[in-house]
């Protein structure tokens, strides 16, 4: 098992599903994988297909219609796969979690393992969030 | 056949629609509502549309308080100037013609004001959910005025 | 005994754990150099090993409707088109007598196979993208074999031989206006070989959401990987021992050094090439491989049939 998390936590390929957001999170998420904070050096590289990712990253406020697509792509992510999920609208559905069209929030449809707040949340947080989540993975299952 | 200038949009519309325009209003030189009944809006389209040569823009639906409202928004581009006929639908049961057949562009529209509003399109050619979820419970609108919830 | 000595050959050296080493080291200079001119970091040296180990636990998904065993089992056609490649090259570069004649048609034909092993992939996937990347693939490998081909037509005319361990031991000659352009021409045609930018448009991440092996995952997904870099590794080397005179300066003696340093210019002119040109067009790469490429290239033979 030590083998399992030593070796996804080094390599670490990205996935972003985006369910309809204002694309703040999205900006933001791209920031973080400019030069100024470099995550290759943590290992951790965008992918264009779900099937070659490690780890989906979720943002915005899934309606009901996008949930159902979403959970069709966390079934085509390999497994072993990690959630996180980026920004409020995706963790609770901020302001829009009363509207007809939301069932918020995704965590009930599919396993989050991490979540970012923040509208949107700063690189520095998803790095932090990143680092904390390889140490909850090494820590509880070592 | 194209209108000449912004002054004559008025003036030509009320001779190619005669008594099927009920009423005009002026909001400005670019900006004209007109109203019709709703049996007549193939007819009044196909004026339009196809005749003078305007674009649809787009179609926005209200629920008022007397009746729902349907406005569909001609932009004459040639001229620069937007003309807005405006259809009444009983509350009770709001049914219209849709104009789909005749200009392709209002297919999408009309099927959003169909499942947000619930009005009914007559002789649609693909009416199915666009922007909600496709098991959406049916008979329930979100844009009502009368609409608490799906769990109400 | 002769067969231990093979299978020790083929196992570790020059076979699979020299080449993979070798070729994921290769995979980290790529990266390392990238990073470095876009003014990062980059990533750590067992980075490349990291990415393999990481794939071999990851589950396999086939998908449905899909032609199973050819999905399954085409990584592993070009994994061991460029393992017996390596091999090859290898036995030439260090024993020049013992090759035997006619083994620059055999690589030839074993480094396209990895090309050959992705097309098949992505066809088998039953994904539209991904046999959009398939079929971007096959028009690029039409358009670079030809020149590629043809380049390499002129270290053979000069050296009289179609041996490997032939042309890896006669050097001085390729400072000819033919040698020169032919060794030009096969940088080009080898920087679409190893699908590297501005010819990656089997694998454009950006438009094709990871192109032709789009629908693999894990272990397979890995040995896709190996491969690619098992080819940064074995192409630079066949360049080497076909134009650039294998592991020796002028004649005689093999001197590793000398061969480490050819190689290290090769593959800074890859990294160098990828870095500064942007992806082409499919129409606008085969309109370039056979317009001035192939051009050169046959200019290049003619040269070297007339002596200079």
């Amino acid at each position: 098992m030590s083998y399992v998390i030593n070796a996804l936590t080094k390599s670490l390929n990205v996935f972003h599903l985006a369910g309809s957001p204002c694309n703040n999170c999205d900006i933001e998420i791209l920031d973080a994988l400019t030069p100024k904070y470099d995550l290759e050096r943590f290992g951790i590289v965008l992918v264009g297909s779900v099937r070659h990712a490690d780890v989906l990253l979720l943002s915005g406020a899934f309606n009901r219609k996008a949930t159902i697509r979403a959970k069709t792509v966390y079934e085509q992510a390999p497994k072993p796969v990690v959630v996180i999920a980026i920004g409020n609208c995706a963790i609770t559905g901020n302001i829009f979690r009363d509207s007809y069209n939301l069932d918020p929030p995704i965590g009930k449809h599919i396993p989050v393992d991490a979540y970012i707040p923040g509208c949107p949340p700063k690189p520095e947080a998803m790095i932090s969030a990143v680092v904390k989540l390889i140490a909850k993975l090494k820590g509880t299952k070592a | 056949m194209r209108i000449p200038a912004q002054e004559q949009v008025l003036p030509v519309l009320r001779e190619k629609l005669g008594g099927r325009l009920l009423d005009a209003t002026v909001k400005s030189p670019v900006r004209i509502f007109l109203l019709v009944s709703a049996a007549d809006i193939m007819e009044v389209s196909r004026v339009i549309f196809r005749d003078l040569e305007a674009r649809l823009q787009t179609a926005t639906a209200t629920d008022a308080p007397d009746a729902f409202e349907i406005l569909y928004h001609w932009a004459f581009d040639y001229i620069g100037c937007v003309v807005s006929v405006r259809v009444k639908l009983d509350k009770q049961k709001p049914e219209i013609d849709s104009i789909a057949p005749l200009c392709r562009g209002a297919e999408w529209i009309e099927r959003e004001m169909w499942e947000l509003m619930g009005i009914a399109f007559r002789g649609h050619p693909d009416l199915r959910h666009l922007l909600l979820m496709d098991d959406w419970p049916a008979g329930k609108f979100p844009l009502r005025r009368d609409f608490k919830g799906l769990n109400a | 005994m002769d067969y231990l000595a093979t299978i020790v050959q083929l196992v570790l050296f020059p076979g699979l754990v020299f080449t993979a080493v070798a070729g994921l080291v290769t995979t980290w200079i790529d990266r390392k150099v990238t990073a470095r001119v876009q003014m990062r970091v980059g990533p750590p040296f067992l980075q490349p090993f990291y990415d393999i180990a990481k794939y071999l636990i990851k589950e396999t998904t086939v998908p449905a409707g899909s032609t199973r065993w050819v999905f399954l089992l085409a990584p592993l056609v070009g994994f061991a088109g460029v393992l017996l490649a390596s091999m090859i090259i290898w036995n030439a570069l260090l024993f020049p007598h013992k090759a035997f004649v006619g083994d620059l048609i055999v690589v030839l034909y074993l480094l396209t196979m990895p090309s050959l092993s992705v097309i098949l992939g992505a066809f088998a996937s039953r994904n539209p993208v991904a046999s959009l990347g398939g079929s971007r693939e096959m028009k690029l490998v039409m358009a670079y074999e030809l020149p590629f081909v043809l380049a390499i037509l002129v270290p053979v005319i000069k050296a009289h031989s179609i041996g490997l361990g032939q042309l890896a031991t006669t050097w001085s000659s390729y400072l000819a206006p033919s040698g020169v352009l032919a060794a030009i021409v096969a940088i080009v045609c080898m920087q679409a070989k190893l699908t590297l930018v501005p010819f990656d448009q089997a694998e454009a991440e950006t438009e094709l959401a990871g192109g032709a092996c789009l629908e693999y995952s894990g272990p397979p997904l890995g040995i896709f990987k190996l491969t690619r870099a098992m080819m940064q590794f074995v192409v630079p080397m066949f360049l080497i021992t076909v134009f650039f005179g294998g592991l020796n300066i002028g004649e005689g003696g093999i001197k590793i050094g000398y061969g480490i340093l050819k190689y290290i210019v090769l593959t800074v002119i890859i990294v160098l090439i990828r870095n500064t040109a942007p992806r082409l067009r499919i129409d606008q790469a085969v309109r370039f491989f056979w317009g001035p490429v192939s051009a050169a290239a046959m200019i290049a033979v003619v040269f070297a049939l007339l002596g200079w």
